[in-house]
């Protein structure tokens, strides 16, 4: 067991100037499960293969427990892999491809054929012990590779979107199962993830991603609650939070003829005039009388549990004079949540009033939250 | 009715195709066994009337060449070549698989280029190198020459194999505590070995089959191979035909016996990517 430090750590490379990973600074507690999540081409995947070895750290330095490692080989990490093609032997049988560790380290046969034994009972593989992987399905497969990491106690688990082979309904069932799993052995993971639902509702604390820079690392009600920027802000949710740009004037920010009020310290961190005013769909509340953002109902989303409600908005929701050529980005659109099985119908004429809890105010400029 | 109809004119079709082909071989099995006088007889004999085995025994020591020495140079000259091939050819193989360095394309190229040169072309080149170099008329000099023209097809054979093994299998290995050596042998050497077999057994039947250059660059009788050996026997004057054919059986066996034994290995070889 062990924490996990990256301490500026950045990577190049080759035939690129900007760094895949810049500077990350990120500390992982000993048994915590932390995920990586961002767009595609983030830098998940280089940040996890630094960790493992398999990258090269062009500045800073890593460091497991108190152990510096940057520059040790993959083998003497002390770190198992999970990767996302699973990378199998082919010509091994599952238990020896879950066996294969043990024995390079010369585990006395009989001991190892125990741990084996005990990893695939924990992963229901014992039927399949003798097969090839090629006689696997996917999620068979996903398990194997679990078991080759679990059968080692290892101080790190690496794993790079494992799931994203599996389908649908099976790549929620298996989170569920990764997730406890790593809760009973306890041994420290970093999970990397494009799908923002995955790292939400697996991660201790779930760490955002964006052009090989950290945006955020937080508990997942953290990341949810109080984004520190505008990227977070519409990475992380489903469906994404409203974010509509706005003009401060002496009252507040102003957006579809309604005022949202400004703190002292908000203004003074303001650097400019424009602020982003964000509103996540569940944070609206929905009047039938004329007071509040005037709307209609364009698309009705019936989830059963919830109604998503896709409300266009007169053009001046925005209160920032915009380019024409930005004409078509100005978001006349805003998505609302309203309990399942509402009557909402298509073209209602409603009006939208936020909670005065549920704002989040970012500078227009930076792109950075304003202070509560 | 039909289907059954057509099924026995392929059989047909293919015995006869199969005859065409094989008709030298037989003509030169029969003629192995001829007595001398026999092959020449006009009309000519299918069968012999006298079966003359003798002529695998008498031919290893004739006043034209001496046999057991050809086959020995043969034997030496191809293995060599072959396991020069391949130690070059391996770490190549590897190296352009998994690394992308600036002139891995051209290199690539290259190596094929050379395929496409024919030793009879460079052979005067070759021996005016070899006798800078003091190895003319030597099994050294052959087994450097057949291991050249043969390292193309090696390479890119295995190169295909390695390049098929994904890269996440082999840091797995690294990662579950392997050093490059280990996971090379443990992980990759099982993963790619129809890929070297296939390399191994064209290089070593390319070997054995080669005449030209071996023609020009080996002077000396007691080095020469069975392929060179083979033509003392056919004179300015008269030709002893019955050690030209029992010569080439003995020289056909190995190339038969190999094939044969890798016929299954070939296709998936030659179709290359057979790991998943
Ligand atoms: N081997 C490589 N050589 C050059 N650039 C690479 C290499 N691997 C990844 N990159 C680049 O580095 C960036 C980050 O890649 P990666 O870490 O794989 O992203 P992610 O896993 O978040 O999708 C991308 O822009 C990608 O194109
Ligand atoms: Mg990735």
């Amino acid at each position: 067991m062990a924490t996990v430090t990256f301490d500026g750590a950045s990577r190049y490379y080759a035939g690129n100037d900007k760094p895949a990973v810049d500077q990350l600074d990120l500390e992982v507690e000993d048994g915590e499960f932390l995920v990586l999540v961002g767009p595609s081409g983030c830098g998940k995947s280089t940040t996890l293969r630094m960790l493992a070895g398999l990258e090269g750290v062009d500045e800073g330095a890593i460091r497991i427990g108190e152990r510096e490692v940057t520059n040790l080989p993959p083998k003497d990490r002390d770190i198992a892999m999970v990767f996302q093609n699973y990378a199998l032997y082919p010509h091994m049988t599952v238990a020896d491809n879950i066996g294969f560790h043990l024995k390079i380290k010369k585990m006395p046969k009989a001991e190892r054929a125990e741990r084996i034994q005990e990893a695939a009972k924990l992963l229901d593989l014992e039927p399949y012990l003798e097969r090839k992987p090629a006689k696997l399905s996917g999620g068979q497969r996903q398990r194997v590779a679990m078991g080759r990491a679990i059968v080692r106690r290892p101080q790190v688990f690496c794993m790079d979107e494992p799931l994203s082979n599996l389908d649908a309904k099976l790549r929620v069932q298996t989170r569920t199962q990764i997730a406890s799993l790593q809760r009973r052995l306890g041994v420290t993971t970093i999970y990397v993830t494009h799908d923002q639902v995955e790292a939400m509702t697996m991660g201790d604390r779930v760490a955002v991603l964006k052009d090989g820079v950290l945006q955020q690392c937080d508990t997942p009600i953290g990341l949810f609650g109080k984004p520190k920027n505008l990227f977070v802000a519409g990475f992380i949710g489903s469906p994404a939070m409203n974010l509509i740009p706005a003009k401060v004037n002496g009252e507040g920010a102003l957006i579809g003829g309604q005022t949202i009020p400004l703190t002292p310290a908000q203004r003074s961190a303001l650097t400019g005039t424009n602020v982003v005013v964000g509103v996540r769909p569940e944070g609206w509340t929905l009047k039938s009388d004329g007071e509040g953002i005037p709307a209609m109902v364009e698309v009705v989303e019936e989830l059963g549990s919830d109604q998503f409600l896709y409300c266009s908005t007169s053009a001046e929701l925005a209160s920032v004079d915009t380019e024409p050529a930005d004409e078509a980005e100005a978001p006349h659109t805003v998505t609302v949540r309203a309990p399942g099985m509402s009557a909402f119908q298509r073209g209602e004429k409603v009006a939208l009033v936020p909670q005065p809890g549920a704002v989040h105010l970012f500078d227009a400029e930076s792109g950075d939250r304003l202070p509560d | 009715m039909a289907r059954e109809k057509k099924r026995w004119g392929l059989t047909i079709v293919g015995t006869v195709v199969a005859l065409v082909f094989l008709f030298p071989y037989l003509i030169m099995l029969v003629g192995a066994f001829k007595p001398r006088r026999e092959i020449l007889q006009v009309p000519p004999a299918y069968l012999p009337d006298n079966w003359e085995p003798g002529n695998f025994l008498t031919m290893w020591d004739t006043p034209e060449t001496p046999l057991p020495f050809n086959l020995l140079s043969t034997v030496v000259i191809s293995l060599g070549g072959t396991a020069l091939a391949l130690l070059a050819a391996l770490p190549a193989a590897y190296y352009t698989a998994r690394h992308r360095f600036r002139l891995r394309l051209p290199f690539l190229l290259l190596v094929l280029v050379t395929q496409m040169l024919q030793p009879t072309v460079l052979a005067s080149g070759l021996f005016r190198e070899f006798v800078e170099l003091g190895i003319n008329d030597t099994w050294l000099a052959m087994i450097l020459v057949n291991a050249a023209f043969n390292l193309s097809f090696a390479v890119w054979i295995m190169h295909s194999f390695f390049a098929s093994v994904p890269n996440e299998i082999e840091e797995a290995a690294w990662l579950d505590g392997c050093s490059k050596g280990q996971s090379l042998r443990r992980i990759m050497l099982p993963l790619v070995w129809p890929g070297i077999v296939t390399a191994v057994i064209f290089t070593f039947i390319a070997c054995w089959n080669e005449f030209a250059a071996s023609l020009i660059l080996l002077p000396t009788d007691v080095n020469q191979p069975l392929t060179v050996a083979l033509t003392r026997f056919i004179g300015q004057y008269e030709s002893a035909w019955q050690y030209v054919f029992a010569v080439s059986i003995i020289g056909i066996l190995p190339v038969v016996a190999l094939f044969a034994l890798i016929e299954k290995h070939l296709v998936s070889g030659l179709t290359a990517g057979g790991v998943k």
